[in-house]
Formats: C-alpha cells, structure tokens, sequence
C-alpha cells in the first residue's frame, strides 16, 4: 500500500517536472489560432475533415519557419453542433487569447459565436456556414471563404426550369438556418421568374427519420422537382422514403446533401441519379494549390475530403496567415482591414479568394452533380 | 380517405417502435420508481449491433435472409440485454437506497458514457444497414402502400407486447413482478428476491430495445450514436401518455403517440409536429397526470 502511494507521488512529480520542462523549452511562443468545427455530434465527420485539413496548412506553414519567425498552434474548439455549445466554445476561445478563428460548419451554429467574436474584434473566417443573413448583419470582423446561399438558390431555379424544363417544383427544407436560408433563396427567383410553379413548400425536422407523412403529402400536388435543402443524413432517407411511395419526381439537394453517406443511406438503387447544386467537390478543383493539399490529405487519411468545406476551412487558415504576415501583426483590427481591403485573389486550394465589404468571398461557381450508377457524384455534362 | 389511412399505417409503424422502447421506460419505472435515461441508448446500440453482426459475420454467412434477420436480432437482443443488467449491477443498484434524483443523475451518466462508447467504437459518421438486408417486398392495398418491413415491425412488436403482457399477467414469475413494484419490503418478506426480479426487468426492457433498434435499422437503414436521445424522449413520453409504470399503457402510448405524429405531420406540417405531441401530453399532464390508462402509480402515491 505504501509503495503504491510513493510510486504514485513519483508520478505525479514526473508530470509535474515535464510540464515545467516543456514551459522553459519553448521556442519563440507561438501564434494562436483558433478552429471551431463540430468535433462531436450529428455532424462530427464534417468535424474531423475540417480539423485534418487545418491542421495540414498549419504543419505545412510551420515546416517553412511559421510567420514572423514564430510558429502556429490551432487551438481546437468543439462547438458539438450546437448553438448553445458554440457561444461556450467563442469565450473559451477568448480566454485562450487566439489571434482570429477559423469556423464553423453550420450556420446556425456559427451565429452566436461570431456575435460574441465580434463584440471582442476577433477575426472569425467560417468555412461552411453560407447563410445570408450571417452577412447581412454588418458585421467587421465576419470573413467566409465559403460562398452565400443566394447564389447557390439563383442558380437552382435557373437550372431547374432551363436544363430540367420543370414546371412543377416543390420545396422542403430543414428549418436550419442553412436550410430554411437556401428553400427562400431559392423560392424568390422561382417566383419571380414565372418560369415554372411553386407547388408544395413545408420543412422537416432535422434528426427525424421518418418523413412519410409530408413525402406523402407532397406527392399529391405532382411535382416535377423537389429541392431538398438540408443535410445528406435527412436527404438519403428522404429520397429513400420518396421513392419508396412511388413519387417519380428528380430530386435536387443543397451542397449540404452532397456526401457519401448520402449514397450509403439511401441506398444505390434508390440515389442513382439524384441531382445536387454544389461548389466543385474537392477532386474536381484543378489548381496547383488543391492537387499538392489533397495529396496531402490522402497520404495522412488514406481518403480525399468527401465534401468541400473542410477545404474551405484549410483556405480559411490559409487566409489569415496571408494576412498576419502582410500586416506584419497579430492585431485583430488589422487583420479585419487587410482582409477587407488588401487581400485580392490570394492562391487558394479553391480558387482566387478575395472578399467584398462585407466579408463575403467575391465570384461564385457552381455545378450540378449527378449520383451516378457506381454511386460517385460527378458533374453533370 | 386513402390519405388518412397511408398516414395511420406510417403512424402505427412508428408507434410500434416507440411503444417497445416504451415498455422499457414503463417497467424500468414501475419497479423502481427510477427514469432509466440510459434506456434509449440500450436501443442505439442495439441497432448499432445489428448492424455490426449483419455487416461483419452475416454478410459471409450466405444464410436465407429470414434467419439472417433472427439471428441478428437474437445477438443483438442478448448483448444489449447482458449490458442491461451489468449497468443495473454498476451504476443503479449501489444507489437504490440513495435519493431518486441520485439515481436519474446516474442514468444520465451511463447515457452519455454509452453514446460516447458507441461514438468511439463506431464513429461519429452516420452508418447504414447494408441493403441487402432490408425485405424490399411491399402491397397495395387500395390505394394504400404498405411494405413489408412495416408489417414485420407492427408484427413482431405486437407479438412481443401480448407476451410481454401475458408473462406478467399470468406467470408466477409475473405475479412477483407485480408484487415488487407495489412495495419492494413486502415483496421480500413474502419471500421474492427482489435482486433477481430488478436483473430481469433489466434484461427484458434493454433486450426489447435492442429488438426495436435492429427494426429501426432495417427499416430506415441510417442510424447514429445520438439516435437513442431522440427517440428515448418519444418514448418515455409514450410511457407518460399511457400512465407510466404501466405496461398496457405503453403500448397504447406508443402508438397513438406515432398516429398523433403521423397525422399532425401530413394534414398540417412536418415542421410541426413535435409541437402537437408534446401540447398533447403538457394538456394530459394539467388534466390527467397519471396517463391515460395509469392509476397505479396515483394509488401508491
């Protein structure tokens, strides 16, 4: 017993000498920068690519001697998915004295977070959350490399009554911010259009599984097109359970519906064909800065990103080191206003990135991708 | 009309699935006067082992498809219910003589470790049951789309709850059931082991979930670690609406709660519908707190 309580004393001073140790042995201190992703929680996998990407921008610019001479660390935040965790997530980042933040996925995950980043003037570069309303609200220090769900709606309803001649489009969302954000942003050029009718509008409830009774529903107005706008985990069931009552219409989803799972849980049979408004997928970016970062990725992770945001967020960092080291600072303001002002067409993995007045990136590109027999996602010709 | 009655089959297959994992809530509770929190989560991982045994041993095994399936459910329905009874012995039966809100902190606790576990075990992404493995057959009955798979869920969880019902009713074994959640001091002074009574309450509650689980798994194909959250609330509200503590009343819980759901969603919106169920049972517990079919439970208080 009493060896036990020596042994046990030697260990915790063993602990004790190498935590001072590592204190005293630090090089220059490092840069701080925070990441804010669902680690945990419904959207975890979201999570963890975002985390393995950020951190092989990170590796890769301390590899070449960090910035002004010190190294970065990513502190890592957990938000769970959560808007209550994410503003939990904002202070701890705050006392852990970040320089900015990159993050995060959802939309209306990120919304009490930026609130409080703001408040405090901390740079925040959110890399999947592409609501409009995130921008609308004249926030400084707001940034997103990822782009706004108004594009992403005009192109939907161009596309559906130019190339899928429908004249009959229902619409169901998920009343996410995200997803309620995209079914409006896609209803209002529809209307105003007058291409094609609005026959059926109604949302889910995320995490549900069983949506029969609105499929149900919505089969009765017969329509051409259902745009679905929430996450894959709904939308594989949706189509599922669609198909399974017999309603023929072509179903869209949102980039939110755009990943394997989706395949996976609806099932090949009934997915085959299914069509999705997307940003270029991760294997279809053709820069030089996107082919090195995914060879990268797949020598660490044995797999390429399956969805595009966890390059969004590498791009996010990539963003904020570009303008540490032009600004010559780690001062929050400065960043903002380089960011703002200065920064124009930087080399991303995604593309050129600059942003306009109010921290939304300029440009937008978009696709149709089509599930295709084997089940991969390709953009439709 | 044939509306409506698409929308009472949807409802009552979602009922069914409730109303077993109700039973649970309601035995767990009628004995030991304890919320099993950790309840829903015995139900996540029996789906989560279904579908590890259909995707790692039964994929190989080339066996006819029904037997795949009892098979399945069978492993699934042990381990879950040997993990019942091992979460009783550790984290419920130490506390039996502490206060009622220790114990509900305590099966909060083994619900956040089994999710966390299943997390970890599993990961984080969602997993599907492979598509081989769900009955694809279904009818048309006038107009009225009814598959297989919801027969077999109706099916199997009505014939579980009659024998469910019938074993506590009219065994010997029941009687001391019975006898044990009135007053556990009696019951043992008429000579019942009231340990091996609360061992196979926690067999047969976790073991029924994990049935339902595999039912849940077969039927939407995509399951998650946080699955038994969702569907533990509606459930445990299925065991309120029936009288908790009561096992007949579970079931009638179970299943009108997915007919409310059901209907609510497909006459008036989707987005909705947890708001009528949940105005549904706020209303019974103003004006009917022990259930619709609880008295039990009023008697002893």
């Amino acid at each position: 017993m009493k060896k036990n309580r020596s042994g046990l004393l030697l260990l915790v001073l063993m602990v004790f000498a190498l935590s001072l140790g590592v204190a005293v042995h630090a090089g220059p201190e490092p840069i701080k920068i925070g990441l804010q992703a669902p680690i945990t929680g419904p959207w975890a996998y979201e999570g963890e690519m975002a985390r393995n990407s950020v951190q092989i921008v990170a590796d890769e610019i301390n590899r070449a001697g960090g910035i002004l001479g010190r190294p970065l660390e990513i502190v890592l935040g957990d938000d769970q998915g959560s808007p209550k965790q994410s503003a939990l997530v904002a202070q701890r980042m705050l006392s852990e004295k970040v320089v900015a933040v990159v993050g995060t996925y959802g939309s209306s995950v990120n919304d009490p977070a930026s609130a409080i980043y703001e408040r405090a003037g901390l740079v925040n570069i959110a890399y999947g959350s592409t609501a409009e309303k995130l921008t609308e609200q004249g926030r400084k220090f707001f940034f997103r490399t990822c782009f706004r769900d108004d594009r992403q709606g005009s192109f939907f309803a161009k596309f559906a009554t130019d190339t899928l001649k429908a004249k009959r489009v229902a619409i169901v969302h998920d009343n996410t911010t995200f997803g309620k954000g995209l079914a409006e942003a896609a209803r209002r050029p529809l209307e105003a259009a007058k291409k094609a009718d609005l026959v059926f509008y109604d949302a889910i409830t995320p995490g549900e599984r069983d949506f029969t009774a609105i499929l149900s529903r919505m089969g009765k107005t017969n329509p051409d097109v259902l745009y679905f706008t929430g996450y894959y985990s709904e939308a594989g069931l949706v189509i599922r359970q669609m198909r399974t009552l017999g309603i023929k219409a072509t179903f869209v989803g949102g980039n939110a519906a755009i990943n394997d799972e989706f395949v996976k849980i609806a099932g090949l049979d009934m997915a085959k064909g299914a069509l999705m408004t997307q940003e270029p997928l991760p294997k279809d970016l053709a820069y030089p800065e996107s082919k090195s970062f995914l060879a990268e990725y797949q020598r660490r992770n044995k797999e390429i990103p399956s969805s595009p945001w966890p390059v969004y967020a590498a791009d996010g960092l990539k963003c904020i080191a570009a303008a540490i080291k032009a600004a010559g600072s780690t001062d929050s303001k400065k960043l903002a206003d380089y960011l703002h002002d200065k920064l124009e067409d930087m080399p991303g993995i995604t593309g050129p990135i600059s942003f306009d007045e109010v921290g939304d990136r300029e440009g937008a590109i978009y696709l149709a991708y089509q599930v295709t027999a084997d089940g991969k996602f390709v953009p439709l010709q | 009309m044939v509306f409506f009655l698409e929308q009472l089959v949807n409802g009552l297959t979602v009922g069914a699935v409730y109303a077993l994992v109700a039973l649970g809530y309601t035995m767990v509770y009628g004995v030991m006067r304890l919320i099993n929190f950790a309840h829903g989560d015995f139900f996540m991982l029996g789906s989560y082992v279904g579908f590890t045994v259909l995707v790692k041993v039964m994929e190989n095994a080339a066996l006819p498809l029904w037997l795949t399936l009892i098979l399945t459910t069978v492993i699934a329905l042990a381990s879950v219910a040997l993990l019942g009874v091992f979460v009783e012995r550790a984290a419920y039966r130490p506390l039996r003589k502490s206060s009622r809100l220790t114990a509900v902190v305590s099966a909060l606790g083994v619900s956040i470790f089994l999710q966390n576990a299943a997390m970890l075990i599993w990961g984080a992404r969602y997993q599907a049951y492979p598509p081989w493995a769900s009955p694809t057959a279904k009818w048309i009955i006038g107009g009225v789309t009814l598959s297989l798979m919801q027969a077999l869920i109706m099916g199997v969880s009505l014939v579980l709850m009659v024998a469910l019902y019938l074993f506590v009713q009219k065994t010997t074994v029941g009687a001391a059931i019975r006898a044990t959640a009135i007053d556990h001091d009696t019951a043992r002074l008429m000579g019942i082991d009231v340990d091996s009574i609360i061992r196979l309450i926690f067999l047969i509650g976790p073991g029924l979930g994990a049935i339902a689980g595999v039912l849940l798994g077969l039927y939407y194909r995509q399951i998650h670690f946080t699955v038994g959250w969702a569907y533990g609330l509606k459930a445990f509200t299925a065991a309120i609406l029936g009288g908790i503590g009561n096992i007949p009343g579970a079931m009638v819980g179970g299943l009108l709660l997915g007919i409310l759901e059901m209907l609510g969603a497909g006459y008036i919106s989707a987005a909705w519908k947890d708001v009528f169920v949940f105005l549904i049972l706020i209303l019974l517990l103003m004006f009917r707190p022990t259930g619709l079919l609880g008295e039990r439970v009023a008697e002893k208080v």
